[in-house]
């Protein structure tokens, strides 16, 4: 009788079949690495609201790049982010570099704020940690010379220059009624550049700058600047401020029923904003801002904003923002084939993605900065946000100047 | 002689921590707790020595920061040569100050309200005026060489700012010890016995804000050199001087220790929480601000009170 107990051979050779095919999906699971993406924005102190909906942004788009397969260029391999928390403080934002830095990720999403996104850019410079800008407008981020920093969105210098020229062309086609602008801006980097940009320029396409008002973040009374508006009585008014201040400068306007014959923001931190619009629609309404936004007549920003929307989420320029910029992270990725941050940086550098919902066309960096990135031109109108220039997003006509009330 | 050893011994330690570790994380962490420690040593010695709480020690911190931005940037003057007149600028504000309030026997409250408002005055002529670049704020040319105080590693800025910690120790155990420190004690503990015994309390009192006022202005200058960037709202908001007397407090007035424990302690504290709350925006800092009730509730001489004896 033959015996069931297997030879040594036998037992050896099994043992080693079993080890390998055992083994297989491990060698396959190697292979496909999680890449860490770092997502660094302010979620708490002063500017929280705004750092939670970029990270939103962010999560919802390493979750979507996940679910259609990961990286496919590395065998599929998924994103894996790792949150930081700036505090709405740059030297917290460049601690937390630091902490990404020694967890190993390939590249940082960030960080919302010019001043903590100068602190961060420099920070994953020295390591050479490729850094997408999501928000942060001030044009000095991409004009130190770092090799690491991308910024897919437009600089507050852009942002202004459309602005403006779009104010003139508006001015013209309605026979040049308005004649007087004055500019209530916040105190920081984004507001006092764009308002000495604007106060600079509007003059040369014949606006008289009638008084520019700075205000502290936070102000909590906006009375006294409106009473000093009224006593000035431009024709537009432009504020360029942080959501708060906005919103209470544009209620407080129309508590002391003062309506110039435009509101007319330069990234205006509330004007093009959903939460705005559906907490305060009365003031919201015939806003023009002119600001970052998304392709109004593309599919994939509609069932996006479905998407946050039914979150319970509100769909404001921070979460599409960010959720683009971590694409284009994520494009870079897949076309450098490599998790490594120089194959990373060098894919940056010669991006050309095109796949995307923002008004940009194909991206090309000089310096950092993607030369198509254009804010739009929107209008609160019908209770909604309505885009109104240029003509190829345009989806309703501009209301300028405003109907006397 | 034991205190000499220890501070020895703490800078030793702190001089050390290059060799033991290359990591980032650990250098910054050091670095800020060194840059806290320093706020807190400025502040302990107009508040903890000499009994004047300030709410406005921004005010030269700022001062620091701004003027050694202004020299570079717009004189294009060497760091080096900028740092020790960033410090006198920061001495001069303190002079004013001081002149303006102790001259009038201002005291405790009131005292604590005019450096607060001295540091707003000082944050909105900085938003206001173009050589300060407004709300804009200032920035320094990346220009990494350790000619230009800007260094390729941390151990650079470890070392700089290590070294006016170690100044700030020195002349904190020279308070202790020394009879400017026994007049500037006596007019803490009671200015009209001071005054009966001879003690020109105005004169004590100037010469102690001068003298924390050229520590936070190093620490201005030394946050320039580091973050390379400085606006009114960092400058001369008041988040550094509450870190600066959360610090000295926590760690224990009066003491020489008590800035680099109550920094430490602080910053460790931070830290845990933040790590042990995972990606829950906000709870640590509710844990951070619970424990550190905890520790003035139940720690009224402060950390460094735990080891006896004002160590």
């Amino acid at each position: 009788m033959k015996s069931q107990v297997p030879s040594r051979r036998q037992f050896v050779a099994q043992t080693a079949a079993l080890t390998m095919a055992a083994g297989f999906p491990l060698i396959g699971r190697a292979q496909v690495k999680a890449i860490k993406i770092g997502v660094l924005h302010p979620v708490t102190g002063a500017l929280a609201f705004s750092g939670s909906q970029c990270r939103i942004g962010a999560q919802l788009a390493i979750d979507d790049i996940n679910a259609a397969g990961g990286i496919k260029s590395l065998g599929g391999a998924k994103l894996e982010a790792l949150l930081g928390d700036a505090q709405s403080k740059p030297e917290v934002g460049a601690a937390e570099v630091e902490k990404m830095n020694e967890a190993g990720v390939s590249a940082i999403v960030g960080a919302y704020a010019s001043a903590i996104c100068l602190a961060t850019t420099q920070a994953a410079a020295k390591y050479n940690i490729p850094h997408v800008v999501d928000v942060g407008v001030a044009d000095s981020i991409v004009e130190r010379g770092l090799k690491n920093t991308f910024r897919f969105g437009p600089g507050y210098t852009t942002a202004a220059h459309v602005a403006m020229n779009n104010l003139h062309i508006l001015n013209k086609l309605a026979g040049n009624v308005a004649k007087s602008v004055m500019i209530i801006h916040e105190e920081s980097l984004f507001g006092t550049g764009t308002a000495q940009l604007l106060a600079r320029d509007l003059p040369a396409l014949g606006f008289e700058v009638k008084e520019v008002v700075k205000h502290a973040n936070p102000t909590r009374d906006f009375n006294n600047i409106v009473l000093r508006m009224k006593a000035v009585n431009p024709d537009i008014v432009i504020p360029a401020n942080y959501y708060n201040e906005y919103a209470l400068l544009v209620r407080t306007m129309q508590q002391q029923k003062f309506r110039p014959k435009a509101i007319y923001s330069v990234l205006g931190g509330a004007a093009s904003s959903f939460k705005f619009l559906n907490e305060f629609p009365d003031a919201a309404k015939d806003i023009i801002d002119c600001n970052h936004w998304f392709n109004p007549k593309d599919k994939r920003a509609l069932a996006l904003r479905k998407r946050v929307e039914a979150m319970k989420v509100f769909f404001t320029y921070e979460v599409f923002c960010t959720y683009t910029a971590t694409m284009l992270l994520a494009d870079a990725i897949e076309r450098a084939r490599s998790a490594r941050r120089e194959d990373i940086v060098a894919a940056l550098a010669a991006s050309s993605f095109a796949n995307h919902f923002m008004p940009y066309g194909a991206t090309r960096f000089v310096n950092g900065q993607n030369q198509g990135a254009q804010p739009l031109m929107t209008q609160v109108q019908g209770g909604d946000i309505k885009v109104i220039f240029p003509k190829e997003y345009k989806e309703a006509e501009p209301v300028f100047p405003l109907p006397r009330a | 002689m034991r205190e000499l050893a220890l501070i020895v011994a703490v800078l030793a330690a702190f001089l050390c921590a290059p060799w033991l570790t290359d990591s980032g994380v650990v250098l910054n962490f050091l670095i800020m707790v060194l840059f806290a420690t320093l706020l807190g040593q400025a502040w302990n010695i107009l508040g903890g020595y000499g009994g004047q709480f300030s709410f406005g020690h921004a005010a030269f911190f700022g001062t620091g920061a701004y003027a050694m931005a202004v020299l570079q940037t717009v004189f294009a003057v060497n760091p080096w040569l900028a740092l020790p007149l960033a410090i006198l600028c920061g001495v001069l504000v303190a002079l004013v100050i001081g002149v303006l309030s102790f001259r009038y026997g201002l005291r405790g409250s009131y005292f604590a309200l005019v450096t607060l408002a001295f540091a707003e005055v000082l944050r909105i002529l900085a938003n206001t005026f173009d050589f300060t670049g407004a709300g804009v704020g200032l920035q320094l040319p990346l220009r990494e060489a350790a000619g230009n105080m800007q260094f390729a590693d941390k151990t650079g800025y470890l070392y700089l700012v290590l070294s006016f910690v170690a100044f700030g120790l020195m002349l904190s155990w020279w308070l202790r010890h020394s009879r400017y420190g026994a007049w500037l004690s006596a007019v803490r503990d009671n200015e009209a016995s001071a005054l009966a015994l001879g003690i020109d309390a105005l004169r004590v009192k100037l010469a102690a804000i001068m003298l924390s006022a050229a520590l936070m202005a190093a620490a201005g200058a030394f946050y320039l050199q580091y973050f390379h960037y400085i606006d009114p709202h960092i400058a001369y908001g008041p988040a550094i001087s509450i870190e600066a007397l959360v610090g000295a407090i926590v760690g224990g007035l009066g003491s020489v220790f008590g800035p680099l424990l109550g920094a430490l302690v602080l910053h460790l504290l931070g830290e845990a929480t933040r790590n042990l709350m995972g990606d829950l925006p906000g709870i640590s800092l509710v844990v951070y601000g619970v424990v550190l009730v905890l520790i003035v509730m139940f720690i009224p001489r402060g950390l460094s009170g735990l080891f006896g004896r004002r160590a």
